[in-house]
């Protein structure tokens, strides 16, 4: 796996509190119990400082999969297979 | 009647669900037939709570039929719910979950989930009794807070005067209806004649403030952690201009918190209250008045219509006609009747400041002993908080130390903060800890989760 993916896979296990072996690629927001409105929360705040980026409203409230994280961390400029 | 009004006009909108809206001479008809239903239950019943209509009806229906009902999280954890069945023997249970093989089904067109016990418990319940609500956050407590309807009524109708509800207000129901702050959000804009929206969404939902806008929300109620979610939203950003009111209970919120959204209510001609209240006191006891948010913005405000506030050794001791009986642990405590006279020992530490606004400071049970010292964690938290780079934190009592956690600290800066409030504590550095912490553990209603904390820190 390349960094900015296994970051951003990371920021998901640090901010879900899920094991580092949980298939996040799978999870969706309130979709399981971990994903609640908190740990979206920290999640937002994980990717953030992970990548020193900033996220607008509209990521925010439109982040509710792994895909669509990764979708947005690309469109604010992250080389997600570097 | 209890929290039901007649509006200027019963077409005037009550309950707005999704594509359906029902009037408030809709929704009377509802709870009447749903009220002779449970006229016929017996005495005690368990609602176990949605944010949808069928909770709302239930609610109102047993309040109709002067029928004790106790409100409980529909997803509480199958063995807590049994528990609680067990401790309690309510003749009757609504809502989505199985009742178990003391029940049999019995619903009808108006109360489709009704459930009935097989075997009445005789123990008496007394005839004050009305509601019966969880006093923490945590689901699954057997200890429940007793209500009166006079003190239901009494709370709805004096928060609607306070917040001045008028009968074209619509409140978002965006707290859980089973915790007295979301259930005196329906009960205070139905009282008034006014509309509630109903959501199950959270804050952070897109769908949520999808509904906000195709409603046209006027009205939303958060906890402090709901005001970092809208502050980290961006209000002004999410396109939502019908929000005119904001309220906020359930703990504390940081003073520049309430300047700041005092002041974006403001630019839009709206309001923010900040409030304090308890479920032992059905829910509100103080409002801050909108426009002392900018004068006085660490206090909770004055009490409601008939309330008053008095402190006795440091304690907010609070007196009102919306104060519990008193509590019940289990079924043979349903038969006491008021046990308080009104006057609630809040264990919040507060004073009253020179303008007689509440101000409150810490919970008076929150100390730790360390070296034979006694010391005030909310003191330590608040002096913590001073450090120009803090973040939230955290204070918990651990062996002859106060533990401190603090969110998203840099570990270098530690060190130099934890001379500083030793310094500020008067206290030698060896009695305090400070560790980072990537995020404090939290509540689902967004509270710092002490317990957890201190799991961690074993």
């Amino acid at each position: 796996m390349m960094p900015n993916e296994r970051k951003l896979r990371d920021a998901f296990i640090a901010a879900l509190g899920v094991a580092p072996d949980a298939a996040v690629e799978t999870f969706t927001y309130r979709g399981i119990k971990e994903w609640d409105s908190v740990a979206h929360m920290q999640l937002i705040a994980g990717i953030e400082a992970a990548f020193d980026i900033m996220l607008d409203t509209a990521d925010v409230l439109g982040m509710s999969s792994y895909a669509i994280a990764r979708t947005i961390v690309v469109r604010h400029g992250v080389d997600i297979e570097a | 009647m209890p929290l039901l009004s007649r509006p200027p006009s019963e077409s005037a909108p009550a309950l707005i669900d999704g594509a359906e809206t029902w009037s408030h001479a809709r929704l009377n008809d509802a709870v009447d037939a749903a009220a002779r239903s449970l006229g016929a239950a017996g005495p005690l019943g368990f609602l176990w709570c949605r944010n949808d209509r069928a909770t709302i009806v239930g609610y109102l229906a047993a309040l109709r039929a002067r029928r004790a009902v106790a409100l409980f999280d529909a997803d509480t954890d199958p063995i807590d719910a049994a528990a609680l069945v067990a401790c309690y023997r309510p003749a009757w249970q609504l809502g989505p979950r199985p009742a178990g093989d003391d029940y049999v089904s019995a619903g009808d067109a108006s109360l489709p989930e009704l459930r009935l016990r097989r075997q009445l418990d005789a123990t008496p319940i007394h005839a004050d009794l009305a509601v019966l609500l969880s006093t923490s956050g945590t689901t699954g407590s057997r200890k429940l807070v007793r209500l009166s309807a006079a003190a239901v009524t009494h709370n709805a109708r004096a928060i609607a005067e306070a917040l001045a509800i008028e009968p074209d207000a619509r409140a978002l129901t965006s707290l859980p209806l089973h915790y007295s702050y979301g259930l005196s959000v329906l009960a205070s804009h139905l009282v008034a004649g006014a509309a509630v929206i109903i959501t199950s969404d959270g804050l952070m939902a897109d769908a949520l403030w999808r509904t906000v806008r195709e409603h046209r929300c006027t009205s939303i109620a958060a906890v402090p952690y709901g005001y970092q979610i809208l502050r980290r939203l961006d209000l002004d950003r999410l396109d939502v201009p019908s929000v005119t009111t904001l309220t906020q209970a359930g703990g504390r919120l940081e003073p520049a918190l309430v300047t700041h959204f005092a002041e974006l209510m403001r630019r839009r001609g709206g309001r923010f209250h900040a409030m304090y209240g308890q479920t032992e006191a059905t829910a509100r006891m103080t409002v801050l008045p909108h426009d002392a948010a900018f004068t006085h913005p660490a206090s909770v405000g004055v009490p409601l219509r008939g309330g008053a506030v008095a402190i006795d050794a440091g304690e907010i001791v609070y007196r009102g006609p919306n104060v519990m009986l008193g509590y019940a642990t289990d079924r043979a405590d349903l038969s006491r009747g008021d046990d308080l006279r009104g006057e609630l020992r809040t264990g919040d530490l507060g004073f009253v400041d020179a303008d007689g606004f509440l101000h409150v400071t810490g919970r008076v049970s929150r100390f730790a002993k360390v070296h034979g010292t006694r010391i005030s964690l909310d003191e330590v938290e608040a002096l913590a908080r001073l450090a120009p780079e803090a973040g939230p934190v955290a204070a918990i009592g651990g062996v002859d130390k106060v533990i401190v956690y603090c969110e998203g600290a840099a570990a270098d800066t530690l060190p130099a903060r934890l001379r500083r409030l030793a310094a500020r504590l008067r206290v030698h550095p060896s009695a305090l800890s400070l560790r980072a912490i990537d995020a404090l553990p939290r509540t689902a209603n967004g509270k710092v989760d002490y317990a957890r904390l201190g799991a961690e820190g074993a």
